[in-house]
């Protein structure tokens, strides 16, 4: 088990170095001159030989090669660099990361219990009220776009109704800190976790549906067993690796539904930084937010890889 | 004596394949969900094609009537600046609709394609195909897309083709490799490799007929998540230009808080327009996954 | 015959299924009585209802199978008393009666042992499972009871392979785990389907041999549902024969191997391989394929496919005549004996 562990973490490495290098490489290919941004033209003009200082000075003149292992150690160090507005990016990070971990954590937490239970009651009871209503909502929830879900959500709750801020993440001189997160996390979360929730209960519905048709799940009958205790023990145990992974899978489309929720709600997270350095074309901020986003991606699939070892005696025991 | 019962079983064969081919289409007309599916998919496409074709004015902005509310003469009202949006929906249909088709098929080739090869070859092959699409993987796609989109520094039709393309092979890579995978050990394909076939005639002539039904069902659902994919891009602000509507970008004014709260028309038409679409090319998707594979559902 | 000769009783079962709005009915009125300590035989080709015929006794089927029968009536023979139980009165297929018999009285082997053990717990604990149930016993109990078994099964090390998951099995060690699940709690009648289909013909024997024991020394009831004709004639007492879903011929062993009757039964014979075939003697194939019992044509299902077809026999459902006592035969060939349910 340990050997299977240490060797997942030393694949994450050789992952993350190719990625930073199609980061790094990619984004240099776009030919976008860090200088145009820390001095305006007029200046450029005048100085030019200034200029060539500060290039030399912050190693713009260096071979990529060098740039890129500089870049590298760097990052190494806890030194993300700083934005083209001179901000440095892990202090803003420091402030945003934490809000796009609640937002994205407590959907995935949310929409995994409620789409996987509706999803396992669903196939249990096969053509039900349950089952039915809930495939009407997945089909809807599948069919609207994540933002206009948000739009929708903000014209009533929070205009119509006044019940929630349609933006932010905190309000200045909130008193309680509790409240003031809930109140602003509410709706963020709703959005994000509707869609997931859709996907989820059609996956759970039909990996159970599977599972109940196997034949241990007859043996388990033969037994003279509860029914259930066939269901839960012999059906969902084995039903669970395959919604599992496709949690797993989810992630991605969670956190890129994050960069779109964190648009609609003007949330500061670590999808909006990225949004706006994209549109500013502050590369060395997409670079930053890019790897770590991947970083988080790896580190996701690592721990459902050993979860999924953990449940499943044919990995924990192979090998 | 041969010959007789060789065109015998021919036409047996034929006959059953006929009979099959009745049995799908009745089992999918009974479908309603998939029926209506297919209705609305069609009649949408035809209307905004015949808004193409009769270029109905989309970009003229008419300053005098901004922001107007649904009437005769506009039937969905105009936008922000003066212009008809019934006009831009439909002109905003094609788009996103060639966007979601465009991307769908090429990405479900080239993910065939490559999952044909890493799944029949295994081995290195398999290997390196594997870590590239691992590579792939370990962003959202939406981030994908945006870093290409930064990377590539210019927002046009023809990039954002490209992107969606480039970022949406991965899921049917997947599952036809893990098909091929299993698919390779039958006897038939042996029969055929002890027969000295080519390799690209067992791959592609062979196994590849076997594995269409899932590629025909996951290629048109990818129509739908392109679709959505595109308006959400265009939300945020990093998809095609203004200048080229499509369902997304016209939603994108629903960015302001105003237009949301008073001028409901400007979102609620391209986000029916969109749902609707979406929705129904998921019952097609489903109702065509029901008759061609019924196996996973 | 009383009901301690008899231990299960099955009279006019139809078991039909629903698909695409359709009804198929797979079982036709089929009847049978398995006598108690004895082993009966349900030979047939493949879908000809002999599964089905087992699982819908068991009520395993799903929701859209439809199954009614004027009567599958259970024997119990506990302490020289009989209790009679009639399944076909009871209504939920998993409920508390259905639940109570299964496992201390009638049980099941399942064809395919690679799929029928549930993959991420202990065998051991696969096997204790039904004893808990019904037993109330604690774990620790439970589990000397299992060793036991796997010692009586010919489980080599048991009090280690008790530990294992299923992957950890070979098939044919499966296969007598999911013995020992069905023999668990001691029941009468155990019955199995295909149980050596998936296995190497070694292992075959082994098993058959393991279950021709436990008949023999335990005296308990077998139905074995097979194709295999060598299986059937070391293993069984009495022979059910069925095609497209009712029971062509039905008798003893020598009834059905030495004095055969219906045609279908005839060609089944022919049809297997024997050791010492003569030099370009061909193996006898039946000709034709089964008919697909979503369309039938009225009379015998045989018909088509029937050396010996008459006109007659194309005109309408074929009663069942008793040729001798015992040996029951649905043919019109032998339309002079006398005519039985």
């Amino acid at each position: 088990m340990l050997k299977f562990i240490l060797k997942k973490l030393l694949m994450m490495i050789p992952m993350l170095l190719v990625i930073s290098i199609i980061v790094f490489f990619g984004l240099q290919a776009t030919g976008i001159d860090p200088i145009n941004f820390m001095v305006s033209p007029e200046v450029l003009s005048a100085n030019a030989d200034n200029v060539e200082a500060l290039r030399e000075s912050l190693g713009l003149n260096d071979p990529l090669i060098v740039q890129y292992f500089r870049w590298l150690g760097n990052l190494l160090h806890g030194d993300f660099g700083y934005a083209f507005d001179g901000t440095s990016i892990a202090s803003t990070l420091a402030v945003r990361m934490p809000y796009t971990f609640e937002l994205a954590g407590y959907s995935l937490i949310l929409s995994a219990v409620i789409g996987i239970g509706i999803g396992i009651i669903s196939a249990i009871r096969q053509n039900g009220i349950i089952d039915y209503v809930g495939r009407v909502l997945a089909v809807l929830g599948q069919a609207v776009p994540q933002f206009l879900v948000g739009i929708i959500l903000i014209q009533i709750f929070s205009i119509k109704l006044g019940w929630f801020p349609a933006a932010n993440r905190v309000s200045p001189g909130a008193t309680n800190q509790f409240l003031d997160a809930f109140q602003h996390l509410f709706l963020p979360v709703t959005t994000l976790t509707i869609g997931m929730v859709a996907v989820l209960m059609r996956y759970a519905r039909n990996t159970m549906l599977d599972v109940l048709n196997s034949d241990y799940i007859k043996t388990a009958r033969s037994k003279g067993i509860p029914e259930w205790k066939v269901y839960l023990k012999h059906g969902f145990r084995n039903a669970m690796k395959p919604v599992l992974v496709i949690l797993m899978f989810r992630i991605p489309t969670l956190i890129g539904g994050s960069v779109v929720v964190e648009s609609v709600f003007s949330y500061p997270g670590i999808g909006m930084t990225m949004t706006n350095a994209i549109v500013a074309n502050d590369y060395n901020v997409v670079m930053v937010t890019t790897l770590i986003i991947a970083a988080t991606m790896l580190i996701c699939s690592f721990m459902v890889d050993v979860l999924n070892a953990i449940m499943d005696p044919r990995v924990r025991l192979g090998e | 004596m041969s010959n007789t019962t060789t065109t015998s079983i021919k036409a047996q064969n034929k006959s059953a394949s006929s009979s099959l081919l009745k049995k799908n289409i009745r089992k999918f007309l009974n479908n309603k969900l998939a029926v209506f599916g297919l209705i609305v998919v069609v009649f949408m496409t035809l209307a905004c094609i015949a808004g193409a074709i009769f270029q109905v004015d989309y970009a003229t902005p008419n300053l005098t009537s901004m922001k107007a509310a649904p009437d005769s003469a506009h039937w969905f009202g105009t936008d922000t600046i003066g212009r008809d949006l019934y006009a831009r929906v439909l002109f905003g249909g094609c788009y996103s609709i060639l966007i979601g088709v465009f991307c769908a098929v090429l990405s479900s080739v080239i993910g065939a394609v490559l999952g044909a090869i890493a799944g029949y070859f295994g081995g290195k092959v398999d290997a390196v195909i594997v870590r590239i699409s691992e590579v792939f993987q370990a962003f959202p796609q939406l981030v994908l897309v945006m870093m290409l989109v930064a990377i590539l520094n210019k927002r046009g039709l023809g990039n954002l083709l490209f992107i969606f393309v480039v970022t949406g092979w991965m899921t049917t890579f997947r599952m036809v490799r893990n098909e091929f995978m299993s698919l390779k050990g039958e006897t038939y394909v042996k029969v055929c490799e002890a027969f000295g076939m080519k390799r690209s005639n067992i791959m592609f002539n062979q196994i590849l007929p076997n594995v269409m039904s899932p590629i025909i069902v996951s290629t048109t659902t990818n129509v739908a998540f392109f679709i959505l994919q595109e308006a959400s891009l265009s939300f945020i602000g990093l998809g095609v230009a203004d200048s080229t509507p499509t369902w997304g970008n016209i939603l994108n004014a629903a960015k302001s808080v105003s237009v949301v709260t008073n001028q409901w028309w400007i979102w609620v038409f391209p986000g029916l327009a969109i749902s609707l679409f979406v929705l129904a090319i998921n019952f097609l998707g489903d109702g065509l996954r029901d008759v061609l594979d019924p196996k996973q559902q | 015959m009383d009901t301690k000769e008899i231990i299960l009783d099955v009279k006019n079962l139809n078991t039909t299924f629903v698909s695409d709005r359709k009804e198929v009915r797979i079982v036709k009125n089929v009847s049978f009585q398995v006598k108690r300590g004895t082993a009966l035989a349900v030979v047939g080709e493949s879908g000809c209802g002999k599964s089905v015929t087992m699982n819908s006794i068991m009520r395993f089927l799903g929701k859209n199978a439809k199954i009614e029968a004027d009567s599958i009536q259970y024997n119990a023979l506990r302490d020289g008393k009989v209790t009679e139980y009639h399944l076909e009165q009871i209504k939920n297929p998993n409920g508390p009666e259905m639940r109570a018999l299964r496992g201390p009285d009638m049980s099941m082997v399942f064809q395919d042992p690679m799929s029928s053990l549930n993959p991420v717990y202990k065998v051991g604990d696969q096997v204790a499972e039904g004893l808990i149930q019904h037993t109330g016993m604690k774990k620790k109990e439970a589990r000397e009871k299992v060793l036991e078994m796997f010692r009586k099964l010919g489980i080599p090390d048991p009090e280690e392979r008790i530990d294992c998951y299923p992957h950890q099995f070979s098939g044919g060690m499966k296969q007598r785990v999911v013995i020992a699940i069905a023999m668990i709690c001691n029941p009468e009648l155990i019955i199995c389907d295909e149980p050596t289909t998936a296995l190497d013909v070694t292992i075959q024997a082994q098993i058959m041999e393991l279950l021709k024991d436990l008949q023999v020394k335990e005296g308990k009831s077998i139905v074995l549902i097979t194709h295999n004709m060598g299986l059937v004639a070391e293993m069984a007492d009495e022979v059910c024969v069925m095609y497209m879903g009712r029971v062509v011929e039905f008798g003893s062993l020598e009834d059905v191997f030495d004095r055969t009757s219906h045609p279908y039964t005839k060609a089944l014979l022919r049809s297997v391989p024997v050791l010492g075939l003569a030099d370009g003697q061909k193996l006898e194939t039946i000709p034709g394929s089964t008919p697909n019992p979503a369309n039938l044509k009225p009379g015998c299902e045989f018909a088509d496919r029937c050396p010996e077809c008459t006109a007659a026999c194309r005109e309408k459902d074929i009663p069942t005549f008793e040729i001798s006592p015992g040996h029951r035969v649905r043919c019109l060939k032998y339309k002079n004996f006398p005519e039985v349910e």
